[in-house]
C-alpha cells in the first residue's frame, strides 16, 4: 500500500514541478525519480530559484514547510526524495494513519 | 593523528549551530533556535552606501560575535575565545587545543572550505566550523552546512583562518569554557525578546531594525541607476534571494528560526501566548519568502523596469509594517 501511495505521490510531484514552473515539454514519466533534478542528468534540469518556486508550491499543496535551506538542498534532490520528506512530515501530522 | 569523539548535526546557520554544536557535545542540552532567540539573533540593517560594500545590501540578523556574547550575558554560559597576529600561533594553539580533546570552532573564509564543491563557495570570512580531529595532511571538521563530518586540507584551513578583508577572521577560535548548573531561563528568554523589540524598533538609527526595511523599501528604486547595466542590476536582485533563503538564514531571513524560538519558549516558560506570536512570525518569513522569491523571479528573467522595482518597493513596506506591528505587540506582552 505505502508503494502504491509512493508512485502515486512521486507521479503529484513531478506534476506540481512542471505546473509550477510552467514546463511543457517533457513527460513526467520520463523524469526519473533518483536522478539528481539539479546539475544535469535527469529529463528535468531546476535551478535555485526553481527551487524555491518549488519549495512554496510543495508547502500550499501538501501544508509541510521545507523552511531551513539546509535542509531544501538534500530534500529537493531527486523525486524520491521530496516524496520520502513529505511522506515523513504527514506521519508527522498524522501519526495515527501511518 | 587526533579524533575527537563528536557527535555531528546539520544546523541551519553556522554560528548558532557552532555554538548550539559545541554545548551539545559538551553534554548540555539547548536547540539551535533557543541559542539564536536567547541571543536576539534576529535583526534587520540597510546599508545604502558604505565603504566596505560597493553596492547596496542588508542583514537579517545581528553582528557575528554577538549571538555569543549575548547568550553568556544571558546564561553565564562562558567560552573561551583566542584570536592571533601570527598565523604560526593560532595554528600550534588549535593543535594544542585538539591535542587536550577540546573541540574547538574557528571563524574562516568559507571559500577555503575544500570539501564544499568550488561553485557553491564565496569569500565570506564570517563562517563558523568546529574542528575535532587533525593528523599530517587535514583537520577533521564539523561543518552545520554539511551532512557528515569531513576532511579540510591543513594548508586550506590555515589560509581560511588567516584572510585577509572585510571581518577577517584574524584565526579567531572559541570553545566552552563553563556551563553553569542553573540557568534562569525565563529571565534569559525575556531578556532575547525584549532586546531584539529594541532592536527591531527602538535603536535610533535611520537604517537599522523595522526603520531599514522602510529605508530598504525607500532606496531599492534607486538601484537601477546605481547598477553599472542589466546584468549588474540583475545579479544584486537575485542576491536578495541569497541573502535571505541561502546564507544560513533557516530560510525567511531568519524569521522561521525566531518562530521556532518563540514556539519552545512558550512551553519553556509557560507563556502560551508566544504561540500565537510564534504562528504569526511564521506568516511574516513567508512574506519574506515570497519577496525573496518576487526578486529572483524578477532578476532571473531580467524584469527590472520601474513598475517591478516599485512592485518590490511595495512588498517591502508591507513587511516593515508587519514586523512593525508584530514587534510592538510581543514587547507589550513580554514587558
Amino acid at each position: 500500500m505505502t508503494e502504491i501511495l509512493s508512485a502515486e505521490l512521486k507521479m503529484e510531484i513531478k506534476k506540481l514541478i512542471m505546473t509550477t514552473l510552467n514546463i511543457n515539454d517533457v513527460n513526467p514519466a520520463d523524469v526519473d525519480d533518483e536522478l539528481p533534478l539539479f546539475g544535469g542528468g535527469n529529463k528535468l534540469t531546476l535551478d535555485s530559484v526553481d527551487a524555491l518556486e518549488i519549495i512554496m508550491a510543495i508547502q500550499r499543496t501538501y501544508q509541510v514547510r521545507i523552511a531551513d535551506q539546509n535542509l531544501a538542498r538534500y530534500t529537493l534532490r531527486s523525486i524520491n526524495s521530496i516524496a520520502e520528506f513529505i511522506e515523513t512530515e504527514k506521519a508527522k501530522q498524522h501519526p495515527e494513519t501511518k | 593523528m587526533i579524533t575527537i569523539p563528536y557527535k555531528h548535526k546539520m544546523a541551519a546557520h553556522c554560528e548558532s549551530g557552532s555554538i548550539t554544536s559545541l554545548l551539545n557535545n559538551a553534554g548540555f542540552d539547548i536547540t539551535e533556535p533557543m541559542v539564536f532567540g536567547i541571543s536576539s539573533g534576529i535583526f534587520f540593517g540597510y546599508f545604502h552606501k558604505m565603504k566596505s560594500f560597493p553596492f547596496p545590501t542588508f542583514i537579517v540578523r545581528n553582528k557575528p560575535g554577538k549571538m555569543r556574547e549575548n547568550l553568556t550575558k544571558r546564561t553565564g554560559i562562558k567560552f573561551h575565545t583566542y584570536t592571533f597576529k601570527d598565523p604560526e600561533k593560532g595554528r600550534q594553539m588549535l593543535n594544542r587545543l585538539l591535542e587536550q580533546n577540546i573541540p574547538t570552532a574557528a571563524q574562516v573564509d568559507f571559500f577555503y572550505m575544500d570539501y564544499i564543491p568550488s561553485w557553491e563557495r564565496v569569500h565570506i570570512n564570517v563562517h563558523f566550523i568546529v574542528v575535532v580531529g587533525v593528523n599530517t595532511n587535514h583537520y577533521l571538521v564539523s561543518d552545520s552546512y554539511f551532512p557528515k563530518l569531513v576532511e579540510l586540507k591543513t594548508e586550506s584551513l590555515n589560509m581560511a583562518r588567516f584572510a585577509g578583508g572585510n571581518m577577517s577572521p584574524k584565526g579567531f577560535l572559541f570553545h566552552p569554557e563553563s556551563i553553569p548548573k542553573e540557568i534562569d531561563y525565563e529571565k534569559a528568554i525575556i531578556k532575547g525578546i525584549k532586546k531584539a523589540c529594541f532592536n527591531m524598533l527602538k535603536i535610533p538609527i535611520p537604517f537599522l531594525g523595522v526603520k531599514g526595511i522602510r529605508l530598504f523599501a525607500k532606496k531599492i528604486t534607486e538601484w537601477p541607476s546605481l547598477a553599472r547595466d542589466t546584468e549588474h542590476l540583475s545579479h544584486e536582485i537575485m542576491k536578495i534571494n541569497i541573502l535571505l533563503e541561502d546564507q544560513g538564514t533557516g530560510g525567511g531571513g531568519f524569521r522561521f528560526m525566531f518562530a521556532s524560538f518563540l514556539q519552545q519558549a512558550a512551553g519553556m516558560i509557560n507563556k502560551p501566548e508566544l504561540l500565537d506570536f510564534s504562528r504569526k512570525m511564521m506568516e511574516i518569513g513567508d512574506g519574506w519568502r515570497e519577496f525573496s522569491l518576487l526578486a529572483a523571479r524578477f532578476g532571473k528573467n531580467r524584469d527590472l523596469g520601474p513598475e517591478r522595482m516599485k512592485e518590490l518597493s511595495e512588498r517591502l513596506m508591507d513587511r516593515a509594517q508587519v514586523e512593525q506591528q508584530f514587534f510592538s505587540q510581543l514587547y507589550k506582552t513580554i514587558k
